[in-house]
Formats: C-alpha cells, sequence, structure tokens
C-alpha cells in the first residue's frame, strides 16, 4: 500500500527535492544522481550517476545481475528509488512526476504486451495513455505499422506475433509521442538483420534531432556502433565511464578489456573446459 | 517419455495462467476450505436422507419409494456430469495439440503421434480424476437410497448400474464439451478464431451455468420419465437414468429408448472428438500452425485500408477524452476476446437468469405475478456480482507496465469514469430492459415505472460494486479466497434475497400511486447522484493499485 509520502508511483527518499543553489547546477539533459535501491538487505543500485545530454546515445553496459534493469525501471517509474533523484532538463521528477513520465518513451527487455489486441488497438490505446489526440492517432499509427513492417499482420492479435514483431510494436509504442528521452532495455533481442539494422539507423538520427536515448545491453558491437559515452555498472555501483570514440583507437584497450577490467571478470578458460569436459562425459 | 509428457500435460490442465505465485497459494487454500465445506454438508445431506428413505421403507406401497428413487438417480447422474463439463469447459484451451505444444516439443525429439497421444491420456487422466471425486462423493447417498426394502434388485447390481451408466454420462459431458470446441476450432474463421472461439466456449458455459438452477426442477422431469413426454429427448441425464434402469433389468419400453438414446450419443460425441484428433493430427501444419495473412485474402488498395484503421481507431464515441477512450476500448476488446473474463461474465450473470427462470417454471399463479417485481434484482445481483468477478481478474500481469509508466493524476479520474459507465450499463441497463420485457410478458404491456426505479436500484447498487475500485479493469494481481467460500456463499444469498425484497417492495410502492413514485424516484435518483460524485471524488485522489492484498484485519464473523 502505499505511503503518505508517495507521488504518483515515486517516493519522497531520503534525497528530497533539492532546492535554491543545488537546483541552479543542473545542467539540460537527463541526470540521475545517488540512485539507490534497496530490497531489504540487499542493495541492488549503490549512489548511480550519470547524466545524458542532447543528441546522445548513453550505452549502460554491465553483466547480469548488475543492476541494468533496476535502473531502467527507476528512470522509467516502474520502481521507486529508495534514494537520489532524478532530473529532466533541470527539474527534478518530483516536481511533476506526471509531466517527467510523458516526456520518456520505454522499450522493456520482455516483449510484455497484450496479446489479445491488434497491434493497431494496442497502439491506439497507447497512444490515447500518452494523452494524443484521434487526429494524430489516426495519422501515425498505420504510418508506423506500414513502416515498421507490420501491416500485413495488422488484423492479426499480437498473439501470433514473432518476438521480433513484438519489439517493433514496442517501439512504436515508445515513440508513437516523440518523447525527449528514450529508455531501451536489450531492443536489439528478436529482430532480424534488417529490422536491427533500421533500429540502429533509426536510433542516431532520432538522437541527432536533440533527443536523449539511454540504451541498456549487454552487447559491446552495439555500444561500440551506437553509443557516443558508456557507463559500466558492477554490483549495483558505476566501475568505469567512457567516451566510446577514444575506445576505437588501436591504441587503447577495448571495451570488452575494459569491462572485463573493471567488472573483475575472471578468466573463464578453466570453466569452459569444465563445461565441455561435462558435455564429453558419456 | 509418455508416462513423463502426459503428466506434463495433465500438469498443465491445473494451470490457468492467470494467477501469480501468491495467488494460486491462496487458490490452493480456497479450494481445500471449498472441500472442507463441502465434505460437511455432505454430513448434513446424508443424514436428511437417511431420515427420509426411512420414512419412505415405513409406508405400506412401494410406489413412493420407486418414484423418489427415480428423481434420486436423475439427480445423481445428472449432477457429475454437470460438474464434469464444467470442468472440462474451464480446461478447454488445453483439449487439443495447440501451436505452443508444437514450439515446445517440435524441436525434441518427440514423434507428433506421441504428442497427440499423450495430450488425449492428459485430458482422459484429468477428467478421469474429476469423475472418480465427483461419483465417490455421491456413494453415501447411493448406499443411502439403495439399503430400502422396496428396491426391487439387489443393491451390488444397483452400486454396479449407477456406476455404468454415471461415468458413460459424464464421459458424454466430457465429449461433448471437447467435440463442439474441437469442431468450432476447425471450422471457424483462422482470422477471428480467437474472438469466435471465446464466444462459443462463453456459451457453452452460459448454457451450463443456466442448467444449474434447473436441477431444481428435477421432479417434473421424474414426471416426464413416467409419462414417457417427448421433452425427456432435451434432457441428457434423462438418457442415462434410461440406461441404467435397463442395465439392472428394471426397464420400460419408455427406459429402453432412452437407453439407446445414451449410447448412441455417447459413441456419436466420442467419435467427433477423436475425428478432430485425427484431422488435427494430419493436416496440423494448415490447421493451426499457417499464418493468417489478410493481405491475401482482401482486395483492397493501400488508401481504403488506410480508412478501415482510421475507423477502427475513431469508432469509440468521439465525444470523450483520450483516457475515457483508452480504458473502455480496452475493457470491450477484452470482453470480447478473453474467454475467461468473457465467461466469467457472461456466466455469472446467466445465473441470475437461471433463478429467474427456475422460479417461473412450475410456478403457481401467484408467485407468477410477483416475479416481475422481484426478478431483476436477482438478475442485477449477479449481474453486479459477475462484473466485479471479472474486472478483478488479472490478464496479462506483466503487460500493466504500460499503465504505470503512463499513470496520471490528471486523466485518472476519466479512466475510472470509463469503467463506471460499463459497469453501469451492464448492472441498471441490462436489468432495466429485462425489467420493461417480463412486466410486458406477465401484464402485456410495459411498465415504464417498474423499469425506472430498477433502473435507479441499479444506479446506486453501482456503488456497491466499485465502492472500493482503484484498479484498471484486468491490470491487478489476484489473490482469491480472502474470505471463507462458504462465509462469502452464505453472506451472498442473504443478501440477494434482502436486496430483491427491498428492490420489489420499492417497485410496488412506486406503482401504488404517483406521489410515492415521484418521492422515491428523487431519493433514489438523488442517493445516485451523491454515491457518484463520491467515486469520482474518490477516484480523482486515489493512485491507481497494481497489486492485490489480504486484508489487513481478520475476518469478524460477527455471529
Amino acid at each position: 500500500m502505499s505511503s503518505p509520502a508517495r507521488v504518483d508511483g515515486l517516493a519522497l527518499s531520503e534525497h528530497s527535492e533539492p532546492k535554491g543553489p543545488e537546483r541552479a547546477q543542473r545542467v539540460e539533459g537527463f541526470e540521475a544522481r545517488g540512485l539507490t535501491k534497496r530490497y531489504g538487505a540487499f542493495l541492488a543500485l549503490d549512489h548511480v550517476d550519470f547524466q545524458i545530454r542532447r543528441r546522445e546515445i548513453l550505452g549502460y553496459l554491465g553483466p547480469n545481475g548488475s543492476g541494468k534493469s533496476t535502473t531502467v525501471n527507476t528512470v522509467v517509474g516502474l520502481i521507486e528509488p529508495s534514494a537520489g533523484s532524478l532530473w529532466l532538463d533541470g527539474r527534478h521528477m518530483l516536481e511533476d512526476p506526471v509531466a517527467y513520465k510523458r516526456r520518456i518513451g520505454y522499450v522493456p527487455e520482455e516483449p510484455h504486451l497484450y496479446t489479445h489486441m491488434t497491434a493497431v488497438e494496442y497502439l491506439t490505446l497507447i497512444g490515447r495513455l500518452r494523452g494524443l489526440t484521434e487526429s494524430v492517432l489516426i495519422e501515425k499509427v498505420p504510418a508506423f505499422l506500414q513502416l515498421l513492417s507490420l501491416w500485413d499482420s495488422r488484423y492479426t492479435t499480437m498473439a501470433a506475433y514473432s518476438k521480433g514483431m513484438r519489439q517493433r510494436v514496442l517501439l512504436a509504442a515508445a515513440l508513437l509521442h516523440n518523447p525527449d528521452l528514450l529508455v531501451l532495455d536489450e531492443p536489439f533481442s528478436g529482430l532480424d538483420v534488417p529490422a536491427g539494422l533500421l533500429f540502429r539507423t533509426l536510433l542516431r538520427l532520432f538522437a541527432s534531432e536533440g533527443h536523449m536515448v539511454l540504451f541498456s545491453t549487454h552487447r559491446f558491437d552495439m555500444v561500440e556502433q551506437l553509443c557516443s559515452r558508456v557507463v559500466i555498472l558492477s554490483a549495483g555501483r558505476i566501475v568505469a565511464e567512457h567516451d566510446v570514440a577514444s575506445l576505437r583507437d588501436p591504441q587503447s584497450p577495448s571495451l570488452e578489456d575494459v569491462f572485463v577490467r573493471s567488472t573483475g571478470q575472471e578468466d573463464f578458460t578453466p570453466l569452459a573446459r569444465k563445461i565441455l569436459t561435462l558435455v564429453q562425459q558419456t | 517419455m509418455i508416462a513423463r509428457l502426459t503428466f506434463h500435460f495433465f500438469r498443465a490442465m491445473f494451470d490457468f495462467g492467470i494467477l501469480s505465485e501468491a495467488g494460486a497459494d491462496s487458490f490452493r487454500h480456497m479450494m481445500l476450505g471449498a472441500v472442507g465445506g463441502v465434505i460437511a454438508f455432505g454430513f448434513l445431506v446424508t443424514r436428511i436422507l437417511v431420515g427420509r428413505y426411512q420414512m419412505l421403507a415405513a409406508l405400506p406401497t412401494a410406489a413412493p419409494y420407486h418414484r423418489a428413487l427415480l428423481g434420486d438417480d436423475m439427480l445423481m447422474i445428472g449432477l457429475p456430469m454437470l460438474l464434469v463439463a464444467f470442468v472440462t469447459l474451464l480446461v478447454s484451451q488445453s483439449l487439443f495439440p495447440d501451436e505452443r505444444d508444437f514450439r515446445i516439443l517440435g524441436p525434441l525429439p518427440v514423434a507428433r503421434s506421441t504428442v497427440f497421444a499423450t495430450k488425449l491420456a492428459g485430458l482422459l487422466l484429468f477428467t478421469g480424476l474429476v469423475i472418480v471425486i465427483a461419483h465417490a462423493s455421491l456413494v453415501p447417498w447411493l448406499l443411502v437410497s439403495s439399503a430400502n426394502h422396496w428396491l426391487d434388485h439387489s443393491v451390488l447390481l444397483r452400486i454396479i448400474g449407477w456406476a455404468v451408466a454415471s461415468v458413460s454420462a459424464s464421459l458424454f459431458a466430457v465429449f461433448a464439451v471437447a467435440a463442439l470446441v474441437g469442431v468450432s476450432r476447425l471450422t471457424l474463421s483462422r482470422a477471428h478464431l480467437h474472438a469466435l472461439d471465446a464466444l462459443t466456449r462463453s456459451g457453452l458455459f452460459a448454457a451450463l451455468v443456466l442448467c444449474i438452477p434447473l436441477v431444481y426442477q428435477i421432479a417434473a422431469v421424474t414426471s416426464f420419465l413416467l409419462t414417457g413426454s417427448l421433452w425427456l429427448v432435451l434432457v441428457p441425464p434423462a438418457w442415462f437414468v434410461g440406461l441404467q434402469r435397463t442395465l439392472v433389468g428394471s426397464t420400460t419400453p419408455v427406459l429402453f429408448r432412452l437407453a439407446v438414446m445414451a449410447v448412441g450419443s455417447l459413441v456419436a460425441v466420442a467419435s467427433i472428438t477423436v475425428g478432430v484428433y485425427l484431422l488435427l493430427f494430419r493436416h496440423f501444419e494448415r490447421l493451426v500452425l499457417q499464418p493468417v495473412n489478410r493481405s491475401d485474402t482482401t482486395d483492397l488498395d493501400m488508401a481504403t485500408r488506410t480508412i478501415s484503421i482510421r475507423r477502427t481507431i475513431a469508432s469509440n464515441s468521439s465525444w470523450a477524452t483520450p483516457a475515457f477512450r483508452a480504458i473502455a476500448a480496452f475493457t470491450m476488446t477484452t470482453f470480447v476476446r478473453s474467454q475467461l473474463h468473457q465467461s466469467v461474465l457472461v456466466g455469472l450473470s446467466v445465473f441470475g437468469l437461471g433463478i429467474a427462470f427456475n422460479s417461473i417454471l412450475g410456478a403457481s399463479p401467484r408467485s407468477l405475478a410477483r416475479a416481475p417485481y422481484w426478478t431483476p434484482f436477482a438478475f442485477m445481483f449477479a449481474s453486479g456480482l459477475a462484473m466485479r468477478s471479472s474486472l478483478v481478474l488479472p490478464l496479462q500481469h506483466r503487460a500493466n507496465w504500460i499503465f504505470k509508466v503512463t499513470e496520471d493524476e490528471a486523466t485518472r479520474r476519466d479512466q475510472f469514469r470509463a469503467v463506471d459507465w460499463l459497469v453501469t450499463a451492464w448492472v441498471a441497463g441490462v436489468p432495466a430492459v429485462w425489467a420493461l420485457l417480463v412486466w410486458w410478458l406477465a401484464t402485456g404491456g410495459p411498465s415504464p415505472i417498474a423499469a425506472l426505479v430498477v433502473a435507479l436500484i441499479g444506479l446506486v447498487s453501482v456503488h456497491a460494486v466499485l465502492s472500493d475500485w482503484r484498479r484498471i479493469p484486468f491490470t491487478c494481481s489476484y489473490l482469491p479466497g480472502k474470505r471463507f467460500i462458504f462465509y462469502s456463499l452464505t453472506v451472498g444469498i442473504l443478501a440477494l434475497g434482502a436486496f430483491a425484497a427491498i428492490g420489489a417492495g420499492l417497485v410496488r410502492g412506486a406503482q401504488s400511486s404517483s406521489t410515492s413514485a415521484i418521492v422515491i424516484v428523487a431519493v433514489l435518483s438523488g442517493a445516485a447522484w451523491m454515491l457518484r460524485r463520491r467515486r469520482l471524488t474518490m477516484w480523482s485522489r486515489a493512485p491507481l493499485m497494481f497489486e492485490d492484498e489480504f486484508p489487513d484485519q481478520p475476518l469478524r464473523l460477527e455471529l
């Protein structure tokens, strides 16, 4: 049950809304400051700080269980942070949580959507929940379906869609209201090669138009191809932050090297050998 | 492998796919409580039956005993049939191999014939378990009714005759449901299969629910059995009573004809079911896996198609806000396509109609004259319960994130208003139409004042349905069994009686004079307006609820 301090799904936590000078220091763009999330004794996020500037795609990299999805869920307002604050263009999220959420688009890791609906019905539902007018929806929904190669399946309920088709519906749903910040949690899983290429190009163009993208993944190649900066997370803490362009320099360590070093990954050869031995047992 | 797959399909029958782990745990507790209640109730019924059969044994002639036995045999065959038909319908989504089975088992080294055989075996195992439980619970009744000196054959022969006939009847119920579901799956348009399949199953569910109150009319059917009425053709349990009597050797030409019908119909529905399995087995790719591509079958140009999509988007009333339209369209789409939600809504509402029909069938002229007063309220009560029950059942709990990320204080009131509007239409609108119809049938003309009072009481009742409502329909997790099921049943029956009595009293009062009609209409209108205003105010303040909770206080029985 919500506590009296709860505002629209977001907690007034240890770090309540800053005032005066602290507020004035905030820059344009998105900023997470001291983001912390506890589940009982388990610390899922430990004072995480990062910024996303306009026209920037920020890669958010980390092994499984490092806190990537917790960060994403906190940024989009699905879970309450135990502490910390989120800022969008210098405005604290708690100033107007609804206005904050209106400016965010989100593509979740798993394509959880209402599969008894058709793509048209689902996108219309999302558009209405986002407050779009009927005239906008009438223009945008069929156009999205055609551009994302979903037109031929428009009468079919999404129960019959492949994972890639569902991902495309979710991307359309996330972009329908032209958000300032697009939050993507492993958006390329299930997409075929042409759709993957289209998504990458679209994200680059979207960011270049002045939008921001938070791109959570564990794929180095995607980060190297798409992102301008990368934040590496391990055990709920940020352990490295790099300019991706600098990592492309042959003299510098690769992103994979940086990741392995900063997240303390062991040498997997002995483990791989053990698995192979197990496979070969009869 | 075969045993493991059969057990896998058997276990899948218990998975409705809508409950969280906590919800499933709560459901198990609720079912255990229900079984305990049924056992206690069974002892009470057995005690009553013992007294009844002692009284029949003491009578000087055998005729009353034989007549009572015929009625009880009808019930002892009809009740398991009804229960088994319900359970089979509940698991009807798992009756035949589907795309999910193919996707999961296809890559494994399992022959398709094994998948089909084990699916059928799983179905038979599951329904067999239900049949055994249903019949075992009736054994005390069978023994009490058999231990009588007027019985004209041995007790053992009677037990065998009943077991064969009743199990055949239950198998008939299983195969009849499977045949109907299978044939509809094979014949319905694949483009609309989801919606049409849901409608078919809801129709079946409603028909079965309508049969429950008619069980009380079994005495009338017994007299048909004695006279050989043609109506018996429409009563499947009577066919199997004929089979039972034929098996024990105490048959008549009427009962023998019924026995032939029983055997013939069982063979027919079993053959259809096996036929559906065979057809699916041979043409699985074409019938189940081949994608539906509407663009291949429709010859429309892009512009026309775009117009049809535009109509889909703009089809809901354009006067409402986007938030209102979003929730109204989402709720209506779910009711049209989700078999579970549609069945609960239609099935429970039809139960109210069943109570009404049951009271009208064979009623005296005096009680028939009272029916228009109270039957709309029985229907309204059941409709309210049905609407609430169907709205709380979750659909795809993990898809509700979209409502969380778009929750908006400014539009929340509009979202709830859509729910309010739908509940009002179902709980006040439909019973008011029913009242108009029933008054017209009873008196030869409509009674607008009765319909108006029914509608206004419906508007007030909406508050009872939605008083603590804080959810978008189908998006909150569900924990069944918050109260002991028999407590809820008792309170429900008492509330139904009180509600129908008060409603009927208000209709009578409104019909008695113009002054009282004006007063009643004014008071009800005022109450409905105030309660609605209160709801809307509360909804604009309260955050949405996505996780169901157990009450934080223990239940007080207040006996």
